[in-house]
């Protein structure tokens, strides 16, 4: 008895949440329910803002050429500098400590300081803080390029093959299968053996010509089962063409995956250009990126913690926001996705509820 | 159907001698085999060069060792052929049957792990959607996603086990991280239950206090030295168990269901000094398929005692809970083999191992401490693997199982006035499970090609060393080995994953001949 | 599911607290140990390194421990005679003959006694003209490897032989005869094999043989050495080639295989993760043990895995390539004391003045010599201004120091610091131009030298193009190398193209390359092992061509000398070398042992064996 009264209740309840969701929504075309959505989403609004001070920041530290514009950074060392070492008596015996300091006066420290190399030095010299800068801009590099090569690629290969299936998809799908069986780290290698010095740009385009094939199927299961749907046949017997079934129909239905997957290619993106640099099949030296940094020292986080930390942090930072940017777009695209019920507007419906008992 | 299995089968044939043409000729130009030896002043160094240049036939150009290798494979099919040796003479056959079960053993359990607590948290953070536990669970997921595995491990090795095996030498335990435990378990518990301000932090306070006092008590009364439930903490961890599997499986309301799974409770209690009597037996092969045999016969009799109709879900309820009951007095046993174990040179007082797949001085012959060994090998890279690929199972099960239940159906099944467990377990998950399904197929097969990087790190030696080890030593043979194996498990999952989705939902059609 | 939680929780609490009711606890007891567990980067795969594909450190580390033979090599590094296991002198001066013998009362691990017709399968695996007359294949074909598929043909022993050992009438030795008086004679001493268990083995059996048994395998072993008898020999080195090749050991494994005469055995084994040794209670043939009954291999390829695994106390022994972090580490782990010292490997820069062997284009960059007499003077001056502005004080500084305090600069193209004539040598060989005033006073010559034919480069802005070819650009130390070198080398004028390549040491003949830098390894001591490569051939990579060079090489290899005569002929080496500035030496590599501090008597060697070359001396 217990049960259903409670479930009763919850229904009732239920039915007045759509009101809510249908006043919020009406009069607005679909790309502004979704920025709106997508605005509403904090945790994902806080990772864009994250991101976006990352990039810029990022990208104002050192000297940049575009076409005629010559743009100045505000750091004073590049990667290829080697200033004189600042410290040689840090702890353990070592060399090169931060300058960075965060700690107040009043909790012990010396006081918010930047410093000369907040970041600490090298064993010879190389200001840290321009490498580990250097490196973030690298994997923000190869995260874009494995994100936009793989997601187009797995995108238009697995709509087609699920929106024709067939032939069409048969020979799509077992291309996908052939390009699964060809391990990543046999394409690091023989890149990183002929064409190291080549770039990161032509690694990263490389990994994403293989990168995209998970992404293909879930993409083409969705294209599968949407083609199958009621507004599909409606669109198909009032007579749209393909394309227009494809692009009108189909896939704003399905960008939701879609977008999910390219940010979790995205993120894993960065954490393959690490382990391929861990392996020694990643961006080649004087070039830094995150993962090479992270694995050359991965043995100094008990001697020299901010060798290991400061990287590290830049990775997992970068990383974190791309997927909770992800997420908030993936609730926002969903067009069944209820948001969250405020407790002020609980109690308001409760109170309507109540006069209307 | 039959017929598109072998068209499937087929053009996996054809896609194997494609990519394996590619890898192998990717493979032979991206390394130099006799570059080391270039730089050697050893007075042999001449006879080396000869020698590797003629066990690797490098007077020929690889895709004519391509097809060498070919031939020697596709021998297998009328039966002269293998897989060729290895650089150090070692068949491919041999290494590769040496190192699945390798990699078996350390990914299967972190695998297993992954899924069932994934799914599990995804579950509870979709219904509860937008919660601080929502919040806290999606940030952990995407936190553990967002670390690459050798730095975890580096870290793990470091807190969990060297540090922590000082610890164990000297156990004091300091108010700082007497303070954050209590803060950290009180916060997650209180966010999990949720509720009103006021509950969450009365759930807070007290949950905090209890984590606290549990952990001084532990520490002071030497627990961690010599744990063990004993047939008093079992019963209450059985009850506990009984409640909630009968709570997941047919619902509290079911009281015949009650009682048989506290019944089984009983029996296992019952069962517990015996069962210590057999642990103790030498003949563990005969012992422990009859223990088995024996939970099962007891679950189904429970079955047959407690309900006259019906009997499906009552059996699967009996059968959960004798099979956790049973776990937990294993889990009992090994907690008692802790101390001796401790205390063995061989260990010396540092339980948690680094490195490798067992001790290297522990003396074979005790199976419980063999037993526990190899566990306590398994702890550290297990958690590591765990850690970073419940993620996006997490991602997966919430992203589906919040789908499903915007579906009509569930809104169908609570306007009919069905309980919230029944919609949840029976309509919303089910359904869930059909894409999950088919992720999980795709992840297992890719499992057996190996983790490289948490093998490397942990000194494991299964499918990743193996292939590593191919690519930097230019073992061709061993290299293409390993392909072979993994790339077919791959395409055969790739066909499993589409089966099983067109076989779970009905509105797929596979091969629509 | 709020009920589950609760009631989970509630079990939680309460099974923790009651497996309170269970306490008590004893402090571990800490017995003396008698084991020692040593780390190792690769895999145990065969018994014998000796043949194709098994020459891996692991593999003659186990050789090592388990077989005992006339001579080792001590941490100076020099060559000690091993008189428990027997002697060898020189008989004969013309033709030259040199007996080797056994002493009386050594035996194998079975109890068979070690003698003369034990050291005979050492010729059948070294000499080609006996492979190939006794009908076991030529062992330099490049389609099938000889019946005996061994590492040992070719070498000095197989070019100097003359006809075979012979067995002295107490069967205790052997007689060989040689071509001429060679140098390091002793280094081809003919190792003991047990060759009954080789005949045994060939026969099928799988059980130790008793005495007797034994003696007549031995005796059938030797007619057929004798005779050349192809179809037992045949038999026999299939057994050698492949049978040892194993990965694993355990009591189903056939005990003949075991069989040695080394101070520990092989007991079990573990494929892929570690290989015991136990003590071999039969054993007379080398120093006395002290106390350490087992000693265990663990396979642990990642260094900061080792690191770990050591501040873990998993394993007692690590000794690998070290960074400054992972020193540190080290230092930081309490229970363990660092050994530094040096290896027998080193850092040098080696310039291109001519064409690689094999290239079919030419070199023509700054510092080719070219065919006027004008040329080679202006090449020779640009070389000289490169070794000159080479950073090399500050690439020991920054890179090397941290590693190790006994670092320092090697101002010797063949010397060690530690040999004796090191001094002398330094003074003579013309290494000053390179070294004398500071850095910046080289740099300021170097580049008014440059200047000279180059008067458009500068310090600021440097115009002189050269590619400098480096590998293993995972190697921190080297990137860091490659920055110092760039930025000193523009000091003076250079431009210098410091790219990594992965695959290096295939391009090193390339003509494309002005220079490149790199490790090599000494891998023993002889006479003609220092010389460095420099006579012309076709491992001579930087188009060098001296004959005054091809002839002091031609000497140390092929005649005995005094000391006096060998230390002259390597001043003509290194003084030509340094006048036609085709090389410095940067610094030799630190090599850091980290040992639980309780294990004592360990004192690495700079050559392989390294940590484990005087294994009996370890005890706790």
């Amino acid at each position: 008895m217990k049960f259903s009264l409670r479930n009763k209740s919850k229904g009732a309840e239920i039915l007045q949440q759509g009101d809510i969701l249908n006043k919020e929504t009406e009069g607005l075309s679909q790309s502004q329910i979704v920025i709106q959505r997508f605005f509403r989403h904090k945790a994902a609004m806080i990772a864009l803002a994250v991101l976006l001070i990352i990039i810029i920041f990022v990208f104002s530290v050192f000297d940049m050429q575009f076409l005629f514009f010559h743009y100045h950074g505000w750091w004073k060392y590049t990667i290829s500098d080697m200033p004189d070492l600042a410290f040689k008596e840090c702890p353990n015996n070592t060399v090169g400590c931060p300058t960075l300091n965060l700690r107040p006066h009043f909790l012990g420290g010396s006081g918010l300081r930047f410093g000369d190399h907040p970041f600490g030095q090298d064993d010879v010299g190389h200001d840290y803080f321009a490498l580990v800068i250097r490196g973030a801009q690298r994997s923000l590099l190869v995260t874009v390029i494995i994100g936009l090569v793989g997601g187009t690629i797995g995108t238009v290969i697995g709509a087609i093959s699920g929106f024709y299936r067939g032939w069409i998809d048969a020979v799509l799908m077992r291309f996908t299968d052939f390009i699964i069986t060809i391990p990543t780290i046999i394409i690091g290698a023989v890149i990183g053996a002929h064409f190291g010095n080549l770039g990161v740009s032509f690694l990263a385009l490389y990994l994403g010509l293989f990168a995209w094939t998970g992404l293909s199927r879930l993409v083409r299961g969705e294209f599968l089962t949407l083609r199958e749907r009621e507004f599909v046949d409606a669109a198909r017997v009032a007579g749209a063409t393909n394309r227009r079934i494809i692009f009108k129909h189909i896939l704003p239905n399905a960008v939701g995956v879609i977008i999910v997957s390219v940010t979790l290619l995205m993120s894993g993106a960065i954490l393959l250009e690490t382990a391929l640099s861990y392996l020694g099949f990643g961006v080649v030296a004087p070039d830094v990126s995150l993962g090479l940094l992270i694995s050359r020292y991965q043995d100094a986080f008990s001697t020299r913690p901010w060798l290991f930390w400061y990287p590290g942090f830049f990775i997992v930072t970068i990383a974190l926001c791309i997927n909770f940017v992800g997420d908030g777009l993936r609730d926002a695209f969903d067009p069944r996705q209820r948001r969250k019920i405020s407790r002020k507007e609980r109690n308001v419906t409760l109170k309507l509820r109540a006069r209307n008992d | 159907m039959i017929t598109y299995i072998f068209r499937r089968l087929g053009t996996l044939v054809v896609i194997l001698l494609g990519s394996s043409f590619i890898l192998f000729n990717l493979a032979a130009i991206s390394n130099d085999p006799i570059g080391e030896l270039r730089l050697s002043r050893a007075p042999n160094a001449k006879e080396l060069i000869l020698v590797t240049t003629r066990e690797l036939r490098l007077d020929l150009p690889p895709p004519l060792r391509y097809f060498m290798w070919l031939k020697n494979v596709l021998g297998t099919l009328v039966g002269h052929g293998n897989l060729g040796v290895t650089r150090t003479h070692e068949s491919v056959a041999s290494a590769l049957g040496a190192a699945i079960p390798t990699t078996l053993r350390l990914v299967s359990a972190a695998t297993f792990i992954a899924i069932i607590l994934g799914i599990t948290i995804g579950i509870v953070t979709a219904l509860r959607q937008y919660s601080q536990f929502d919040y806290i669970m999606t940030f952990i997921a995407f936190l553990l996603f967002s670390l690459p595995i050798f730095w975890v491990a580096v870290l793990l090795k470091q807190f969990l086990a060297i540090q922590f095996n000082n610890f164990l030498g000297d156990p004091k335990i300091t108010p700082f991280w007497l303070s954050g435990i209590g803060l950290v378990s009180g916060f997650l518990w209180a966010s999990i239950i949720g509720g009103t301000r006021k509950r969450f932090w009365s759930v807070f306070v007290g949950v905090g206090i209890a984590s606290a006092a549990i952990i001084v008590t532990i520490v002071k009364s030497h627990w961690l030295m010599n744990p063990g439930l004993g047939p008093f903490g079992i019963a209450i961890f059985g009850v506990g168990i009984a409640f909630g599997i009968t709570h997941l499986s047919v619902g509290l309301s079911d009281k015949k269901a009650l009682k048989a799974s506290l019944f089984m409770v009983v029996i296992g209690l019952i069962a517990y000094y015996p069962s210590q009597i057999a642990f103790r037996n030498d003949h563990k092969a005969i012992i422990f398929p009859f223990m088995v045999l024996l939970t099962f016969l007891v679950a189904i009799g429970a079955t047959f005692i407690f309900s006259k109709i019906d009997r499906g879900p009552l059996f699967r309820t009996t059968l959960l809970t004798a099979i956790t009951i049973s776990a937990v007095t294993i889990l009992d046993k090994l907690m008692h083999t802790w101390k001796p174990y401790f205390e063995s040179d061989a260990i010396n007082g540092r339980p948690v191992p680094t490195i490798g797949q067992s001790n290297s001085l522990l003396e074979p012959g005790n199976y419980w401490l063999t037993t526990l060994d190899i566990l306590m090998h398994l702890v550290l890279p297990t958690m590591a693997l765990t850690a970073i690929s419940f993620a996006g199972y997490i991602r997966y099960s919430r992203g589906t199982l919040l789908e499903v239940l915007n579906q009509d159906y569930i809104r169908t099944a609570r306007a009919k006035g069905l309980t919230e467990r029944t919609v949840i377990m029976r309509h919303a998950f089910r359904n869930t499970l059909i894409p999950l399904t088919t992720i999980i197929v795709v992840d297992i097969a890719s499992i057996v090609g190996g983790a490289i990087i948490t093998e490397h790190v942990f000194g494991w030696n299964g499918m990743g060393t193996l292939f590593n080890n191919a690519l930097n030593n230019f073992d061709l043979n061993l290299l293409m080995g390993v392909f072979l194996v993994t790339a077919s498990l791959a395409v055969l999952a790739n066909l499993v994953a589409d089966l099983l989705y067109s076989a779970l939902d009905p509105r797929i059609r596979v091969g629509s001949q | 599911m709020k009920k589950w939680n609760r009631s989970a929780k509630a079990a939680l609490a309460l099974a923790a607290s009651a497996g309170l009711v269970f306490g008590a606890m004893s402090p571990a007891s800490a017995a003396t140990r008698t084991s020692v567990v040593i780390v190792e980067s690769n895999s145990f795969t065969s018994l014998n390194p000796n043949t194709s594909g098994q020459n891996l450190v692991m593999n003659t580390d186990i050789a090592y421990m388990t077989s005992m033979g006339f001579y080792y090599y001590n941490n100076e590094p020099s060559i000690i005679p091993n008189t428990s296991f027997g002697s060898y002198k020189v008989i004969s001066q013309k033709p030259f003959k040199v007996q080797y013998k056994v002493n009386k009362g050594i035996v194998w691990s079975d109890g068979t006694p070690i003698d003369g017709v034990d050291l005979l399968l050492s010729h059948v695996i070294s000499s080609s003209a006996y492979s190939i007359a006794a009908g076991l294949g030529d062992p330099a074909d490049t389609k099938a490897p000889a019946a005996f598929d061994s590492l040992g043909y070719n070498g000095t022993y197989d070019q100097n032989i003359v006809g075979e050992p012979v067995l002295t009438s107490d069967r205790m030795g052997v007689t060989v005869t040689y071509k001429a008086a060679i140098p390091d004679w002793v280094l081809s001493s003919p190792g003991a094999f047990p060759v009954h268990t080789l005949v045994e083995l060939a026969a099928g059996e799988k059980k130790l043989g008793s005495g007797p048994h034994n003696l007549a395998a031995k005796n059938k072993f030797l007619t057929a050495f004798k005779t050349k008898d192809t179809k037992t020999l045949k038999a026999m080195g299939k057994i050698w080639s492949s049978a040892y090749n194993i990965d694993a050991v355990d009591a189903k494994t056939n005990p003949l295989l075991l069989v040695n005469n080394g101070a520990y055995l092989v007991s079990s084994a573990v494929k892929a993760q570690r290989v015991t040794l136990t003590l071999n209670p039969k054993y007379n043939s080398g120093p006395k043990t002290h106390g350490i009954e087992k000693i265990i291999l663990n396979t642990i390829s990642d260094g900061t895995a080792a690191v770990q695994a050591l501040a873990n106390h998993e394993v007692d022994v690590y000794a690998g390539q070290a960074t400054a972090d992972g020193l540190a580490a080290l230092n930081k782990i309490s229970g363990i004391q660092v050994i530094n010292a040096l290896s027998a490997t080193w850092e040098g820069v080696y310039l291109r003045s001519g064409d690689g062997p094999g290239e079919t284009d030419h070199y023509t960059g700054v510092f080719a010599n070219g065919s006027t007499a004008a040329s080679k003077a202006q090449a020779t001056d640009i070389r000289r201004a490169f070794l000159m502005a080479f950073p090399r004080d500050e690439i020991v500084e920054k890179v090397w120091k941290p590693l190790s305090a006994k670092s320092g600069p090697m101002d010797s193209i063949n010397y060690f610091s530690t040999f004796p004539n090191y001094k002398k040598m330094v003074a003579n060989n013309g290494s000053s131009r390179y070294t004398a005033g500071t850095q910046a006073s080289r740099t300021t010559d170097a580049l008014k030298l440059v200047q000279k034919y180059y008067p458009t480069t500068s310090a600021s802005a440097p115009n002189v193009k050269i590619k400098i070819l480096w590998g293993s650009p995972s190697n921190a130390r080297r990137i860091s190398e490659a920055a110092i070198i760039k930025a000193g080398l523009a000091k003076a004028g250079f431009d210098a193209d410091l790219t990594p390549e992965v695959k290096w040491v295939s391009l090193l003949p390339s003509n494309k390359y002005d220079a490149y830098f790199c490790g090599n390894g000494l891998s023993g001591v002889f006479q003609a092992g220092l010389t460095g490569g420099w006579n012309s051939g076709a491992d001579q990579y930087s188009g060098y061509n001296n004959p005054a060079v091809d002839a002091a090489v031609k000497k140390l290899q092929a005649t005995v000398l005094t000391d006096d005569e060998i230390y002259a002929q390597y001043l003509i080496v290194e003084k030509n070398v340094y006048d036609d500035a085709m090389s410095v030496n940067i610094t030799q590599w630190p090599a850091v042992t980290a040992v639980s501090q309780d294990l004592k008597g360990i004192d690495p060697s700079p050559i392989l064996p390294e940590t484990v070359w005087n294994f009996w001396e370890w005890h706790y």
